[in-house]
């Protein structure tokens, strides 16, 4: 890369169905890196560029955040399509972590909905500057002023509108450009001839008013603008130099507008893209030095600097692995040699390629701020790559714990064979998605973040892998815990002859506060002998993983040891751990154990007429109602529920609301369930356990 | 929760005739803007609640997460300067018992909420002692729009608060002491009550007591940075 301020790693993310595909498929074309367009849901059987498995051509929806570059006048895009099923946050949360500025694609119909909040959420959390662009202007009901309303208030951004639209729904025509005031239209079979008109009359008065509000939200972030203004020597540079200022401040969101399906108003994005968002060298970007008790060290996108990058995503190809790498700082080239951080692993670079969607182009090297991916290195996502003068790691992306769960079992054993396969590689590639095999049933278990995470793998297991499985009933992720102080006082004495073993452990267990195990030793006089005292603290948490009353992982328990004794010969650190088995077996049934469920924070959008409906589900499924918002003709409900009771709500809430309705739902915390449903589930384990024998 | 109660502003009430507002009357809070008028309703709510009654809480400006985290971020003020040790208790019953309706881009109405409250009492067994309602424009708000407030919170037997903002411009005031914006509609409201940043503090004052005809100077001194009570003004 000659110059890296002409670099721009963006990402498309926005709510399903806005049309990212689409509009990502567009930019292809326009920036010449594709030579005809498909739909996503094509008639033609190719499918759109960035939707490259062969899942998400079916289903329509974009899985992985394939990335693929791009040039428009003089500027390198990078661009990670990202998916919009909150299911595959994880996929979002990395793009972001590799990008400097996105795109958030929005329905000029269905406005901000749930999954834009979540997406804009996790953008700032990474303080990404956007752009957004009210995409499908040409559908009826097409309202982009009550988009801009939406973001302001439902996104808590400061949206300025760069051009407005030459008629709606069916008559848009083009768009008039607030900057240079001139009108443009998309002329020819794609709308590849932009032609600049003047202004039509009729839309002459709105333009200068909404001018008027770009020039005031804009020149907050210049002086220069403002004495221009003043002085009336207006020039458009002026104008892009302060929104543009804002925009890297994310203190404005410049709006832009058009129809990708209908070919309207994505080159003018495009320089929207190149214009207002950040380069590299733009974006303060931090690792932690591991030499240094992970000190946060800031990274200088210098090609001549040590090389700090980062894995963000694994691919399978008939060929071997693809793995897709930002590079932070220095530079990276074939023939290098490289240090996985994770575990000092050195490799070769064999291959490095400049991927667009499933397609590379081989190139020898790499500099800071780029995004290429090695072939054949074996590695895993989230991994940071250095030459070996440093060792630093990415700072650490935040994964959280699968909620649900399921067997998978092989058809036969070459199925056998391929799951194997199928689950190192997802696993690699996922952090979310986990899976493991039950040793007392000997069955696989896979697990994730909800029912549609895991109904993709699975079929991307029977399709990518031609591995045949049959799955079970999705399971809920349950924990067990303890709602009162117990005492124990355990002795373990053993004499079979040989050496003998002896400890004795007393104490109690408590609920901890933060919900995590501790152990606190107030052991005093030696009575048991220091030696001794991490093996208790391993016996009590070998005790965790599995909890008496149903065999569910015990979470949120302090252990306090202040007393025991030991025996000169027959005390071991075994005996002492097995004594801390039997302290636990004593005490917990006396510390009122309870089981606790995962409650998942739902967001549920549908017309107002079905409100009612819709609470009655959520009341139907133990759901508590947190908050209503009313805006329009909608409602916006967002409640808590189990997730046991959620299987299966998408079809119920299409039901409800006439096919209206969506949700969204994510992880937020574990709850007590309640005595009756507690009940069921002993039933159930004691009915599995008689079944089992 | 013991706590919070012997230090809420409502304690002003304990001075008024009857104790409190009561079920089927309208109370108002009359502040200028950035005084805190939000988070002394959000005092009011926590007091409620905390007595065990269940609340909704409508905003007309701000969407439901802002809310809540007004509501969060009181609570945490709360808990450290009282130093509360059942937080996770605390929070529970929060959430259990109070429910946030927002209406935005003008799309309240008396008919909207009317038909969202009776979707929650149907549908969730929700039924709310007090409702709070805050962002109301006072100013534009009819006479006629307070009057069917009055015969909503006497059907539902709920009392309802307000919140309404003055200006420091705007000195109006009517005969029976009552400012602007609330000194054409005070027949109205039962309780009236006034926050006004003093030099020794903030001071929430009682200014309309039911029928009661004569009020002395019944007013508390709030602390500024958590609204708990500092001692009788």
């Amino acid at each position: 890369m000659k110059n890296i301020q002409e670099l721009r790693n963006i990402g498309i993310s926005a709510h399903i169905d806005s049309g990212k595909t689409t509009l990502t498929e567009r930019i292809l074309y326009y920036t010449q890196r594709i030579h005809a367009i498909h739909e996503v849901r094509g008639k033609d059987g190719v499918g759109a560029k960035m939707d490259s498995m062969e899942l998400e051509k079916e289903r329509g929806i974009t899985i992985s955040s394939a990335a693929t570059y791009c040039r428009w006048k003089g500027h390198q895009i990078n661009i990670i399509d990202t998916p919009g099923h909150v299911d595959f946050t994880i996929e979002v949360e990395r793009a972001l972590r590799v990008l400097d500025g996105a795109v958030l694609v929005l329905c000029a119909v269905g406005g901000v909905q749930s999954q834009s909040i979540t997406v804009d959420r996790q953008m700032n959390r990474y303080r990404v500057p956007r752009i957004a662009f009210i995409n499908k202007c040409d559908r009826s009901g097409a309202d982009p002023l009550r988009v801009i309303r939406q973001i302001r208030e439902k996104l808590n951004e400061n949206p300025v509108l760069m051009q407005i639209p030459i008629g709606l729904e069916g008559n848009l025509s083009g768009v008039v450009d607030l900057v240079s005031m001139k009108a443009i239209f998309f002329e020819g079979e794609r709308g590849d001839s932009l032609v600049v008109k003047e202004i039509p009359d009729e839309l002459k008065e709105e333009a200068e008013a909404r001018r008027e509000e770009l020039l005031d939200a804009a020149s907050l972030f210049s002086d220069a603008l403002t004495e221009a203004i003043l002085e009336d020597r207006l020039e458009e540079d002026l104008i892009h130099e302060a929104v543009r200022k804002g925009t890297l401040s994310r203190e404005l969101t410049p709006v832009f507008l058009g129809s990708a399906y209908k070919n309207l108003g994505v080159q003018p994005l495009l320089d929207g893209v190149t214009r207002y968002l950040p380069s590299p060298t733009e974006v303060d970007n931090v690792a932690l030095d591991l030499d240094k008790g992970e000190k946060e060290i800031p990274l200088t996108v210098d090609p001549g600097a040590p090389l700090v990058a980062l894995a963000f995503k694994l691919e399978v190809t008939p060929y071997g692995q693809l793995s897709y790498l930002r590079v932070y700082q220095g530079s990276i080239g074939k023939g290098d040699d490289v240090i996985i951080t994770r575990n000092r692993k050195k490799i070769k670079v064999g291959r490095l390629v400049r991927m667009h969607a499933d397609e590379m182009e081989d190139i020898d090297r790499a500099g800071a701020g780029e995004i290429v991916a090695l072939f054949g290195v074996d590695c895993y996502s989230g991994d940071t790559f250095t030459d070996g003068r440093l060792n630093y790691t990415m700072s650490t992306m935040f994964v959280p714990d699968p909620v649900i769960s399921m067997t998978v079992v092989p058809s036969d054993n070459k199925a056998q064979g391929n799951m194997s396969k199928a689950l190192n590689r997802f696993t690699r590639e996922d952090p979310t998605f986990r899976a493991h095999v039950d040793q007392e049933s000997g069955e696989t278990i896979i697990s994730g973040m909800g029912e549609l995470h895991l109904d993709v793998y699975v079929e991307r297991m029977k399709r990518e892998f031609n591995a045949q499985v049959v799955t079970g009933i999705p399971q809920v992720a349950y924990r067990e815990s303890i709602t009162a102080k117990a005492a124990f006082d355990y002795t373990h004495k053993k004499q079979t002859g040989g050496a003998g073993q002896y400890g004795r452990v007393a104490g109690c267990m408590e609920p901890s506060r933060d919900g995590s195990y501790a152990f606190v030793n107030e052991v005093k006089g030696g009575s048991i002998p220091t030696e001794f005292i991490p093996s208790v603290d391993k016996g009590f948490r070998s005790c965790l993983d599995k909890g008496q009353m149903l065999g569910f992982p015990v979470v949120g328990m302090q252990i306090t040891v202040n007393d025991g004794k030991a025996h000169s010969v027959d005390s071991s650190e075994r005996a002492f751990a097995q004594a801390a088995v039997g302290a636990f077996r004593q005490a917990y049934s006396k510390a009122r154990p309870v089981i606790l469920e995962p409650i998942m924070k739902v967001s549920i959008e549908c017309p107002s007429e079905f409100q009612g409906n819709v609470m009655a589900s959520l009341n139907q499924r133990r759901g508590l109602i947190m908050s209503s918002a009313e805006d329009g003709v909608f409602s916006a409900i967002d409640a808590e529920v189990p997730l046991a009771e959620m299987f299966g709500y998408a079809t119920v809430l299409r039901s409800l609301t006439q096919g209206k309705g969506e949700f969204t739902m994510e992880f937020s915390r574990y709850a007590k369930v309640p005595e009756s449903i507690a009940e069921d589930l002993k039933r159930e384990f004691r009915e599995k356990g008689k079944g089992g024998k | 929760m013991e706590r919070f109660i012997s230090a809420s502003p409502l304690k002003l009430l304990e001075r008024s005739s009857r104790k409190g507002l009561g079920p089927g009357n309208l109370g108002v809070l009359i502040a200028r803007a950035g005084v805190g008028k939000t988070a002394c309703l959000i005092h009011i709510a926590f007091d409620r609640i905390f007595h065990g009654e269940k609340l909704v809480h409508v905003s007309l400006d701000e969407t439901p997460e802002k809310v809540t985290s007004y509501y969060n971020v009181i609570l945490y003020d709360l808990v450290k300067a009282l130093d509360m040790e059942d937080e996770y208790e605390v929070r529970g019953r929060i959430d259990r018992n109070r429910l946030i309706l927002a209406y935005l881009n003008q799309s309240f109405s008396l008919e909207r909420l009317e038909n969202n409250l009776g979707n929650l009492e149907k549908n969730m067994g929700f039924k709310p002692d007090t409702l709070i309602v805050d962002g109301m424009d006072c100013k534009e708000a009819s006479r006629d729009l307070f009057g069917q407030f009055k015969q909503f919170a006497e059907s539902l037997e709920t009392e309802i608060w307000f919140s309404a903002l003055s200006h420091r411009h705007i000195t109006e005031t009517n005969e029976r002491g009552i400012p602007y914006p609330c000194h054409q509609v005070d027949d109205l409201f039962s309780i009236i009550l006034q926050l006004q940043p003093e030099t020794t503090g903030m001071h929430l004052r009682l200014l309309k007591d039911h029928d009661h005809p004569s009020i002395s100077d019944v007013s508390l001194k709030l602390d500024p940075g958590t609204f708990l009570v500092m001692e009788k003004g």
